[in-house]
């Protein structure tokens, strides 16, 4: 389902200076596998999510998703694609902190201009779902880490994508709300999303069912 | 095309614009004022035209004055006899008018004398003779007075009668019997209409004289041939045309489209300053918020959209704001400060009304001198921030 094919990014730091971020790596993911990216900071595993929810292009080599080269999609062809296929629950969450939570669900379906019901039925079961729904109307920058974690994770949700990424997704939660989250992404691998998860918390090196650990260092899979 | 509006673009920028309350709230102040000025230049511009084009209008073809060394003086009734015999000559009337200073208030007022019975030279004129009997007013000297007189007069305690100095220094005292509509004429404000012989006591003037007299001919384009022909009878005559007035009323309004020019200008360069902060850059947390949509699947197009609605309604609300300030400030307050820049040669500054004039032109120049230019303030730093990869925007 995706391909990672002889990926290398550069980030130019400037003139003289520059990061290699991923050095010529290959990775292929299944569907319905839950994939955990382990490794420092800065070697390398957000840039992989980064590239396949097209964010960011490649230096050089191909990402390959449903036999898609997304790699070389144009800007708004890129922003199609993680609308239909991307649920992206990133680190710091990147939620607006002004608007209210269900504000906040709702920015994926806001483009494709849905009717009303349609959005609201969605938004009320992704708010079921992971239990926000008593919060809906409240200001996320009022809710706790954890709070807005489940926030972040219905608004990667409500399109209902087939691939799930979230980029370090317990860095800023205690262990019960970790536990909690591991909870969420089982529920999640039920469903037959693909998962892809990169972290350094060893709370998801053991799970038994996660698929795959991957181990990256300085741009590099260890084998 | 109401269903090709994407509604939730418009409710996220209206949520937008309501998150930066302050923000937006500054801009709305600063935008409104900045259109409301410009406009209010315009509506007092165009009044102050359209008086001066009809005043213009209103002018009589001819006008013959007496000169002697330069200086005008009285002219003689009887040359009106010789003026009809010539071919083209449809009216000649004489005009009995000069100024009365009134030392207490420091103005100068336009006296007129008219006879009830001749052709009267304006439409004006005719109109007063119509709704005020000038003859009736002569057996018992009284006067009808433009607003701006009244007023005067008013507020120095003469509200019934004034007493005019003759020039050999006796009194002449006349009573105000009327006050004649000024919110047409803007030079009608200042003048004083009597029966023609009591103009002639206050100014001093014999009876068998006149300040001018005016000429009107059948044809306008035989009006420079015939003042020639007056020239060449009467040699010691100065003979005006209708188009020599027209350039000295141009030439004052040339002047006050300076001062037009000026705050016009002042009003473009502070709104282009506030143009350049506002396309200089956005914010971080503008360019993290761009980033978070783009990252969760909305298009540049999207983007630009939301922001041309922002911008869109921001900027529109404070034309309309504007030009509804502008509205009320120049028609119904008379537009106080700015009018008396505009307003006031040899005029009494009291109660002159500006004309309604409704220029649809002039609402688009303004409309299109603000919102567009400030619709691409706004978004050209925020396409240049969706242009940039989401990875980096978001970081």
């Amino acid at each position: 389902m995706i391909k990672l094919k002889n990926i290398t990014k550069i980030y130019q730091m400037n003139k003289n200076d520059k990061v290699i971020a991923l050095n010529n790596i290959n990775l292929h993911f299944k569907e319905g596998e839950l994939i955990v990216l382990k490794g420092s900071s800065g070697s390398g595993k957000s840039t992989i999510l980064s590239l396949i929810a097209a964010l960011s292009k490649p230096t050089s080599g191909e990402v390959i998703v449903d036999e898609k080269r997304i790699s070389k999609l144009p800007d708004n062809f890129a922003a199609l694609y993680r609308r239909e296929n991307i649920g992206f629950v990133f680190q710091k969450y990147n939620l607006i902190p002004t608007l209210s939570v269900k504000d906040n669900i709702i920015q994926p379906l806001i483009p494709a201009n849905p009717p009303e019901d349609e959005l609201k039925v969605k938004l009320d079961n992704v708010m079921k779902r992971f239990s926000i729904e008593h919060k809906k109307d409240l200001i996320v920058r009022n809710l706790s880490g954890g709070e807005q974690q489940r926030v972040a994770i219905a608004r990667a949700h409500i399109n209902n994508p087939k691939i799930i990424i979230a980029d370090e997704p317990t860095a800023n939660l205690d262990e019960k709300l970790s536990l909690d989250f591991i909870k969420i992404l089982k529920q999640l691998k039920e469903s037959n999303k693909t998962i892809i998860v990169a972290t350094h918390d060893p709370l998801f090196f053991d799970l038994d069912f996660v698929d795959k650990v991957i181990e990256i260092y300085n741009g590099n899979i260890v084998e | 095309m109401l269903s090709k509006i994407n509604l939730y673009l418009v409710q996220y920028a209206i949520g937008s614009i309501l998150r930066a309350k302050y923000k937006s709230l500054f801009i709305t102040i600063i935008f409104t004022f900045l259109t409301f000025l410009l406009t209010s230049i315009f509506f007092i511009s165009n009044s102050i035209k359209y008086e001066l084009n009809s005043t213009v209008e209103s002018l009589p073809q001819i006008i013959v004055q007496k000169i002697k060394a330069g200086r005008q003086y009285d002219i003689e009734v009887n040359n009106i006899e010789q003026i009809l015999e010539l071919n083209g000559v449809v009216d000649a009337v004489a005009r009995v008018w000069g100024y009365y200073y009134f030392e207490n208030a420091g103005v100068n007022f336009s006296i007129v004398g008219l006879n009830q019975y001749e052709t009267q030279y304006k439409k004006s004129f005719t109109n007063i003779v119509e709704k005020f009997n000038l003859d009736k007013l002569s057996k018992n000297p009284s006067m009808v007075v433009g607003q701006g007189v009244y007023k005067v007069l008013n507020d120095n305690y003469y509200t019934k009668y004034f007493n005019f100095i003759k020039p050999d220094g006796t009194f002449k005292q006349v009573d105000i019997a009327g006050i004649f509509d000024s919110n047409i004429q803007l030079e009608s404000n200042d003048v004083i209409v009597l029966q023609q012989d009591i103009a002639r006591q206050i100014m001093g003037m014999r009876e068998d004289m006149a300040t001018d007299i005016v000429v009107k001919v059948a044809n306008p384009k035989e009006i420079l041939m015939i003042a020639s022909k007056i020239k060449l009878m009467f040699p010691d005559t100065r003979v005006i045309t209708n188009e020599d007035l027209k350039v000295s009323y141009d030439n004052i309004f040339d002047y006050k489209s300076g001062i037009f020019l000026a705050l016009f200008i002042i009003s473009l360069f502070t709104f282009f300053i506030i143009i350049y902060d506002k396309s200089s850059g956005l914010s971080s947390e503008e360019k993290r918020e761009i980033g978070i949509l783009k990252a969760v699947g909305w298009t540049v197009d999207d983007i630009l959209k939301e922001k041309f609605y922002e911008a869109f309604i921001i900027s529109f609300i404070a034309y309309l704001l504007g030009v509804i300030l502008a509205f009320t400030f120049v028609y119904i307050f008379q537009a106080p400060i700015l009018r008396d820049i505009f307003v006031g040669y040899s005029q009494l500054k009291t109660t002159f009304e500006l004309p309604f004039i409704f220029d649809i032109q002039t609402l688009f120049l303004v409309f299109f001198l603000s919102v567009p230019i400030y619709i691409a303030a706004t978004i050209i730093p925020s396409w240049k921030s969706a242009t940039i990869e989401t990875d980096e925007a978001i970081r």
